[in-house]
């Protein structure tokens, strides 16, 4: 392809990247990016081959001075976009910078037109930057980085000292011109395509090196948080169930060990509530207080500050990567008793929900310390006690029409006699006799519960557990009712959990009198959903929900605190480095120590001789080392064999010459050189004369100038030999 | 080693110069630009393009450095140059890389310490490559042309920078005065002064002169083929010269600032009279201020007189006041040719005439020049 041609295709894959990655970023108007498409197809078609193509290439719809006045109405519009329409100055400024696009795919004639679609390239990627951290910006990064490397170095290629009269050409001579420049040989490509993988690895190492001055003093959140429900103050029932089709990944929780929960089924605990009205569950002891702070940066919910023995439980540490939500709710395993994270403060209410004073507009990055409540022994055989009213009045509370509920949970817990076997008891029954269904539309009826238990027998998360929740609270035993999400989906490629909107749970919280809150879930296990789509599918899901994973932790959020652990990691390991290192050089070259110890050992007591000999091999040694290292005799071998073949020719002609001379009577002397013997020849042999000369001065030029000699002075240069060895010396 | 540490910091940093190119200065403000936007929102997308623009301004400088890395140079000139005669120099460019490529390759002459544009480009040299290119080469002044070495730059890969390299191959070229057509007034005084003395020489002629062996450079028509089929040994004739005349050309070199743009004109009144008196077989000798020459012929002996033209110096008369229509030295010597004087300053009270003036055998022949 030659230069020209290829130089307008990198030019508009430079333009396609951008305009990919700004519609992908931003959302265009579809008419605007229908119409891009366009102009970029069309610039595409116009750079091919075909009379059809040519046709296309020489039309042109509008003079220079009409794609002005277009240039003109667009900015004009610009600002009628970005006053009335958009009404906004980055969105009005991108819907311009497109149509300044369009305007010059339409006009790619000068050397200044293609530098200004570049510099419009440049800030659409630029603006795709500051649009998105999806991972979809990788691959378009890469893209763009490939076609900028091959554009600038064919626009550098295609640079002629004459290209400012090219506007002055005619048709046939820029033609002519065309015709016999150079094409893009298999060694450009490949040194093009190296270049651009050097600049890859080059931008890495930069990226990560360059530091990191602050976290900006104008930080904009990206796009929309992600919309969930179940986590305000008031949840009606059956709210959870659209979002338990919607697979969007909300948060992903890697634990400290790195492998999976093996308890069971993982919780990660949002908000709890304590009032129902028989529609709707609400959270009257939503009372925040803010939680302090500890040197560590961490902020302490309960347990370690007070006095108290250590609690008994399983702790879970977590290391949880929640994407913007809609809600301030803090998620974890029950029971939180630690979190740290770059957080302003945490709040947390008295059902033990955790928040941040305002939902984050970006994807943040927390771990946490949980511990749950085991059941202790002395609650598997006691009955359930009095407890005060203000505890009462929260989670013994019931809607009022709960006779019916409250017959049925007298029947299941009548054989039972411990609050634990009690709830057990109800979780059971309604595990087992209920079944799991999303398509139960409770909501409208008027007392959705009863509807539940005694007619349909169908329902999910929220049905079993409120259900549960009111069975307990009718015999007396304080539950309350808790949502969050149910982690399930173990990604084996980045070892963590993968949490979507689909895995949002409701589930039960019992309180036993010594043990305190426990975690029951009466919902069965879902047999829904999931199973259209095949393994190798999910497989090649959580792979690139790995991938996403990776990319957002070490390009979208790497920070200066990321920074500085690697320069402390580095630092260690140097440490370490450097001590595994003198170690080995301790090892490698004990013995010469020991001899070196011996040397000065003899030298001490003076035996002159034995030190000589010692040192003498060494200093030779190097000598012959140091003497390698100056001369480098090597460099001479690898020149000599780059000589040609022609230079090797004229040189063994010179040797048969100067042994044919020899013969005659006239050696040469080695120190001698090749001039000088030239004249010694003259002077014995005056005949012999010329064709010394010719054959020493095309030795000469070869052996020392490095010019070889051509075919032509080959052949001459034989027939003098052949003169010279028919010459009779007189 | 010092002596290696030496040759490796002149090597990397001797002879090393960047220019930026007008797009590279818009690359490195859009660079800017793109610094203080990531700086300002801690968006680390734009510090990923940030590092792109810094490592393309870094690639830049290191291919460019390896473009320019171990190329030889061989320049070929006449042996001598003639004052606004086009001449063509030829310069053979070789990549000794083993594995890389040089890409546009620009070359400057040096000169003076200044940089002169031949046009000169290479777009592509090969490793283990040679290309010969060729420019004209004119020279403005007689004298030494004294040629420091080539500089050669390349734009390549991105045409962000311009880094140049130099590589110094001295050589000096004579250049000798302007040759112009001479006046008819002149050509005829020429033709009708002074005696002929013939003298038995080798020239262009057709009575036989000698014989003699072949040697190398003889022209081939000139083997005397009778008796090299006799004598079994190449020989050639010579034929001897059948129009002989001498003359003394002198020209003084004492002349005043004033009369300087008329001594170079005399000068080269004087290389071009010599230069035709030497095409018609004149035995000339060349009397420049005190420097004298011996009479001679051929195209050996013209050369020898040109190069003492491009070398002479006007001398200020208060440094030799003494300016006259005659050589200096023995009369003797100048007897037995005609004598040509051409004279830019005439004594003080010559106040800058428009020519030189000429005398043969000390007639003026007033108002001649050049006819061009």
């Amino acid at each position: 392809m030659p230069f020209d041609q290829a130089l307008r295709f990198a030019s508009i894959w430079l333009a396609s990247t951008s305009f990919i990655g700004l519609t992908l970023g931003a959302g265009l108007p579809e008419w605007l990016a229908a119409l891009t498409g366009a102009a970029l197809i069309v610039a595409l078609l116009r750079n091919g081959e075909g009379k059809f193509v040519e046709r296309l290439g020489t039309f042109t719809p509008i003079s220079a001075t009409g794609w002005n006045l277009l240039v003109i109405v667009g900015f004009l519009g610009f600002w009628v976009d970005m006053l009335w329409v958009s009404g906004e100055l980055l969105p009005a400024g991108l819907h311009f910078l497109m149509i300044l696009m369009i305007i010059k795919l339409f006009n790619l004639k000068l050397r200044r037109d293609y530098l200004h679609l570049y510099a419009i390239s440049l800030v659409a990627i630029l603006a795709s930057g500051s649009l998105t951290t999806d991972l979809w910006y990788l691959p378009i990064f890469l893209l763009y980085l490939l076609a900028g490397v091959w554009t600038l170095l064919l626009f550098q290629l295609t640079k002629h000292p004459e290209e400012n009269r090219m506007p002055t050409m005619s048709a046939t001579m820029r033609a002519q011109s065309r015709a016999s420049v150079s094409r893009v040989t298999p060694q450009l490509f490949w040194l093009a395509n190296g270049l651009a993988l050097a600049t890859f690895g080059l931008t890495l190492a930069i990226f990560f090196t360059i530091p990191r001055v602050s976290a900006g003093f104008y930080q904009k959140g990206l796009g929309e948080n992600v919309r969930t429900s179940g986590f305000s103050e008031t949840v009606n029932l059956g709210e959870i169930g659209p979002i338990k089709r919607d697979p969007t990944v909300v948060m992903r929780v890697e634990l400290s060990d790195g492998s999976r929960y093996e308890a069971g089924r993982l919780y990660l605990r949002g908000v709890g509530f304590d009032q129902y009205d028989g529609k709707a569950w609400t959270n009257r002891l939503s009372y925040r207080r803010v939680v302090s702070e500890d040197a560590t940066g961490t902020f302490v919910l309960r347990g370690s500050r007070s006095p108290a023995p250590p609690r008994l439980g399983e702790t879970i540490r977590q290391n949880i990567l929640l994407e913007p939500l809609d809600t301030p709710v803090l998620f974890a395993a029950p029971l939180i008793e630690r979190v740290s994270g770059k957080f302003p403060s945490v709040q947390v209410d008295l059902t033990g929900s955790v928040y941040l004073p305002f939902p984050s507009s970006s994807r943040i990055e927390y771990s946490v310390l949980s511990r749950s409540n085991p059941v202790l022994p002395t609650d598997l055989s006691s009955e359930p006690s009095l407890y005060p009213e203000s505890f009462t009045r929260h989670f013994l509370q019931i809607p009022a029409q709960s006779e019916r509920i409250a017959g049925l949970a007298k029947e299941i817990t009548h054989a039972q006699r411990s609050t634990y076997d009690k709830a057990n008891a109800i979780q059971s029954f309604l595990t087992h006799n209920f079944r799991y269904s999303l398509d139960a539309p409770l909501a409208e009826l008027d007392n959705p519960l009863e509807e539940f238990l005694f007619s349909r027998k169908t329902g999910y998360c929220e049905h079993y557990a409120t259900a549960m929740v009111i069975m307990l609270r009718t015999i007396g035993i304080p539950a309350r009712l808790v949502t969050g999400f149910l982690a399930t989906e173990w990604n084996e490629y980045g070892n963590y959990y993968l949490v979507r909107q689909q895995d949002a749970h409701a589930w039960v919280e019992v309180h036993l009198p010594h043990s305190g809150w426990i975690t029951m879930d009466p919902t069965p296990p879902s047999i829904e959903g999931g199973g259209s789509s095949s393994p190798a599918w999910h497989a090649l899901g959580r792979m690139m929900d790995t991938i996403r994973l990776q990319w957002s932790r070490f390009f979208v959020q790497y920070s200066a605190a990321d920074q500085l652990a690697v320069m402390r990691e580095l630092k260690a390991e140097s440490t370490s480095a450097r001590n595994k290192a003198l170690d080995s050089m301790s090892a490698l070259f004990g013995p010469f120590i020991a001899m070196f110890s011996g040397i000065m050992e003899y030298a001490y007591k003076g035996t002159i001789q034995s030190l000589a000999e010692v040192l003498g091999p060494a200093l030779i040694g190097l000598g012959v080392l140091l003497w390698l290292g100056i001369k480098r005799p090597w460099v001479k071998g690898m020149v000599s064999k780059k000589t040609t073949r022609d230079e090797q020719v004229i040189v063994q002609l010179y040797e048969k010459m100067v042994k044919h001379l020899a013969v005659k009577g006239i050696s040469k002397p080695i120190t001698t050189g090749p001039l000088e013997f030239v004249r010694i020849a003259q002077a014995k042999w005056s005949d012999a004369n010329s064709a010394v000369a010719s054959i020493t001065e095309l030795y000469c030029r070869a052996r020392f100038g490095q010019i070889p000699p051509t075919r032509e002075q080959l052949s001459l240069a034989e027939d003098h030999l052949r003169y010279l060895v028919a010459l009779d010396k007189p | 080693m010092p002596l290696q540490y030496h040759s490796l910091a002149q090597r990397l940093f001797h002879h090393r110069s960047t220019r930026i190119t007008s797009e590279g200065v818009q690359f490195l403000l859009f660079t800017l630009a793109i610094g203080i936007a990531a700086i300002n929102t801690g968006n680390n997308l734009f510090y990923l393009l940030l590092a792109m623009m810094l490592s393309l301004i870094l690639i830049s400088g290191i291919v460019a450095e390896h473009c320019l890395r171990r190329l030889e140079f061989h320049r070929h000139l006449p042996d001598h140059l003639i004052v606004n005669e086009p001449t063509t120099a030829t310069l053979v460019v070789k990549n000794r890389k083993s594995q890389f490529p040089s890409f546009s390759l620009k070359l400057f002459d040096l000169s003076d310490g200044r940089e002169l544009d031949r046009g000169l480009e290479i777009r592509e040299l090969l490793p283990g490559a040679s290309r010969l290119v060729s420019y004209p080469l004119v020279a403005t002044r007689r004298g030494r042309l004294q040629l420091d070495g080539i500089c050669v730059g390349t734009e390549f890969p991105f045409g962000l920078f311009m880094k140049q390299t130099f590589y110094p191959i001295e050589e000096t070229v004579i250049v000798f005065p302007e040759i112009k057509p001479i006046d008819e007034r002149l050509l005829q005084g020429l033709l009708t002064s002074g005696p002929e003395q013939s003298v038995h020489r080798r020239g262009s002629g057709n009575d036989l002169y000698n014989l003699r062996l072949y040697q190398a450079g003889d022209d081939s028509r000139k083997i005397h083929w009778p008796t090299t089929a006799r004598t079994s040994q190449l020989t050639v004739r010579e034929t001897e010269a059948e129009d002989q005349r001498r003359a003394i050309v002198y020209l003084p070199t004492v002349a005043p600032v004033s009369h300087d743009a008329l001594f170079e004109q005399a000068v080269s009144l004087t290389a071009s009279i010599i230069q035709h008196l030497a095409q018609h077989g004149y035995i000339l000798q060349l009397v420049v201020g005190s420097s004298r020459s011996s009479f001679g012929q051929g195209d050996h002996h013209l050369f020898e007189l040109l190069r003492m033209l491009a070398l002479c110096e006007r001398r200020s008369p208060h440094a030799e006041p003494v300016v006259s229509g005659k050589p200096p030295g023995d009369p003797m010597e100048v007897e037995g040719g005609t004598m040509i004087v051409v004279q830019s300053w005439l004594g003080p009270a010559d106040i800058e005439p428009e020519h030189p003036t000429i005398l043969i055998d000390e007639a003026v022949i007033a108002g001649v020049s050049h006819a061009v």
